[in-house]
């Protein structure tokens, strides 16, 4: 549309110097290049037969339609788990670790709230798990859940609960090793969202409260929980999003590949592409995970308001 | 078609410091001005004793030594793992697989084996490069763009944050895929060597950096005035040099913070390495992923060189995040916590 595009030219030339708006043209491109295309190729790819032989020139490949779709949700992938499985395992653990660390994180923010001596330092310390890299965090688990020699068994050992080999890096064991290591490391994050929740509250409501005669559970039913509602809800959602999308955590913590009680979504996608060279099926993956995350997704662009806010 | 008006009155002194909007700040300050815009009363200082207590009672949420129990039993629990890290970098390698750890050999080897056992100075060096080539281009970009969007109303400019911010949710394996694609389509078509060089990763890690320093820097360039470059520009400034000359100092903190952030994707990353860089380009994260995957299953296991390279590598972040922890939630409790 070449009319068009000269109307746009004329626009830009005519805002260059009041209102440069064309600042924005680099994110927009990058965005665009490196975002949106990706996400319209990936679908374009889960209807391809992309294997290793047709790899290399994949705009080519033959289509194949929901066949990808169909062989990923019939047939167990690389490691032996169909896409149905792997669906089930990513929810359990996203949806596990959201609920076991709200109520541990709020608990951590209420006892750190009121300042205390060395109250900093506790702070300080509550932040360590969080901001340790996973690959590190998956380094220390792989070490702490040694069969035998591991700290994890030698403990078990020591209060005679096991025989000391438990085998917690391999078989179904795997998975609750990776769900407690995830819970160690993301708590602070509802930490620090309902730390900031508290903060928001005004100190005149406490006083009111206090000179109203409010028991402590009223005070909290009243004037703690409405204030912390919204950031608190808003954190449980990206928590979820999180824990949705590591891909570390069980890349980094087994010996590869992983054992099939920790196949996730990202894990699937990135065996089935980079171990089996079936990019078709890779690609069907990675968009019914996109699928999945469009509600969650949705939700949380309501409710940061962002845009809103700014007019 | 006009200009958004200033967002918060001149003469604020958290304004005009410079210092970003204080209801997004996680900070150990008690107490910042709550969303009805009431600042701390100025008389509340007189009669501090009694006050004192009144207001330290109501805002108690849990009893003292209740407080104290819970934080005993949290710290313990965060420094276990991290102790059993720092104690095991410095316990001769044999020792860590058959599970003796004492006291008594504590040695530095491990800290001194692991540079010539596997690659992390190059390692350390490539990461530098990535992930602050991939900052350094996103805080840039992102700059430019925040700039118009906190400064001007325009039709779209809606749809262009909301786009910036859903497409922090868009899943990283759908975004791998079709980059890896791309990348090695260019290669054969144009046998134009990408993967395994510098670019295709630096390029890769602004999908995170852009939406993140954009958003970081409108979030700060919403509380700051604007009367500064407007004079910039009334005096003949180009909008650019108004932007470099005036907004970039006044808005430093937030370009530090906006350059950290995005910084440590790239440090932290292991999914995007994995398959775009090789042997000579390996970030640290991928450098010590292969040298774990070699300590399986070895006849000689390296579990101490393993958590001396953990602790290295772990350090720097550490560091860089307890410095910047007061806006770790930055966005999020602005987002919501007054919305």
């Amino acid at each position: 549309m070449p009319a068009a595009v000269r109307r746009g030219w004329a626009w830009l030339v005519r805002n260059w110097r009041d209102r440069p708006l064309w600042m924005l043209i680099p994110a927009g491109v990058a965005v665009f290049v490196i975002v949106i295309v990706p996400v319209c190729l990936t679908i374009w790819l889960s209807l391809l037969n992309v294997n290793v032989s047709t790899l290399r020139e994949w705009l080519g490949a033959p289509f194949y339609g929901i066949r990808n779709f169909v062989n990923a949700f019939t047939q167990p992938s690389v490691l032996g788990v169909t896409l149905g499985r792997s669906i089930l395992i990513s929810v359990m653990f996203s949806v596990l670790t959201t609920v076991l660390i709200t109520p541990f994180g709020i608990l951590a923010a209420f006892s750190v709230h009121r300042r205390f001596r060395f109250c900093g330092v506790a702070r300080a310390i509550y932040l360590i798990p969080y901001v340790i890299p996973t690959f590190v965090t998956a380094l220390i688990a792989r070490v702490v859940f040694l069969n035998g020699t591991g700290l994890v068994d030698q403990t078990l050992k020591f209060l005679h609960l096991t025989n000391g080999n438990t085998y917690w890096l391999i078989g179904g064991n795997a998975y609750w090793a990776m769900q407690l290591v995830e819970l160690w490391a993301t708590w602070p994050f509802i930490y620090l969202v309902t730390l900031a929740g508290l903060q928001s509250i005004p100190k005149e409501h406490y006083e009111a409260a206090a000179l109203d005669g409010a028991s402590k559970p009223q005070r909290l039913r009243y004037i703690v929980f409405p204030g912390i509602t919204n950031v608190l809800l808003l954190g449980m959602l990206l928590s979820t999003l999180f824990h949705f999308g590591n891909f570390t955590l069980a890349f980094v913590m087994f010996s590869s590949p992983p054992p099939p009680s920790v196949e996730v979504l990202p894990i699937a996608a990135y065996y089935n592409a980079f171990d089996f060279f079936d990019f078709g099926v890779a690609a069907a993956i990675a968009v019914v995970t996109m699928v999945i995350l469009i509600i969650p997704g949705y939700i949380y662009l309501r409710m940061t308001r962002l845009a809103g806010r700014v007019n | 078609m006009r200009a958004l008006r200033p967002p918060r009155p001149a003469g604020n002194p958290a304004v005009t410091t410079g210092a970003p909007s204080r209801t997004l700040e996680v900070d150990d300050r008690p107490g910042p001005p709550g969303p009805d815009g009431h600042a701390a009363a100025p008389g509340r200082r007189r009669g501090r004793g009694r006050q004192h207590s009144v207001q330290a009672e109501a805002e108690q949420l849990m009893s003292p030594w209740l407080a104290k129990l819970v934080v005993a039993v949290i710290v313990l629990i965060v420094l276990v793992p991290v102790g059993y890290m720092l104690a095991l970098s410095f316990t001769p390698n044999q020792d860590v697989a058959l599970g003796t750890v004492s006291f008594a050999t504590l040695t530095l080897e491990n800290y001194v084996h692991m540079w010539s056992d596997a690659p992390l100075a190059s390692g350390l060096v490539n990461t530098l490069i990535i992930a602050g080539g991939a900052a350094l281009a996103s805080v840039a970009v992102g700059l430019l763009a925040a700039y118009p969007l906190t400064r001007f109303s325009f039709r779209g400019r809606r749809g262009y944050l909301y786009t910036l911010i859903g497409v922090q949710t868009v899943p990283a394996t759908t975004l791998l895929l079709p980059l890896f694609a791309v990348f090695s389509w260019i290669q054969t078509t144009i046998s134009l060597h990408l993967i395994g060089t510098y670019w295709p990763i630096i390029i890769t890690y602004m999908t995170f950096g852009v939406p993140l320093s954009t958003w970081v820097l409108v979030l700060y360039l919403r509380s700051v005035p604007r009367d500064m470059e407007e004079a910039a520009l009334v005096d003949g400034c180009s909008p650019l040099k108004a932007l470099w000359r005036v907004v970039v100092p006044v808005a430093l903190p937030a370009i530090v913070v906006a350059f950290v952030f995005t910084f440590l994707v790239g440090w932290n990353d292991v999914l995007f390495a994995s398959v775009l860089t090789n042997q000579s380009t390996g970030t640290l994260a991928i450098a010590i992923e292969r040298f774990a995957s070699t300590a399986n299953g070895d006849s000689l296991p390296i579990y101490g060189e393993l958590m001396a390279a953990a602790v290295v590598s772990s350090l720097p972040v550490v560091v860089l995040y307890l410095c910047f922890q007061r806006y770790l939630v930055h966005g999020l409790a602005a987002g919501s916590a007054t919305g």
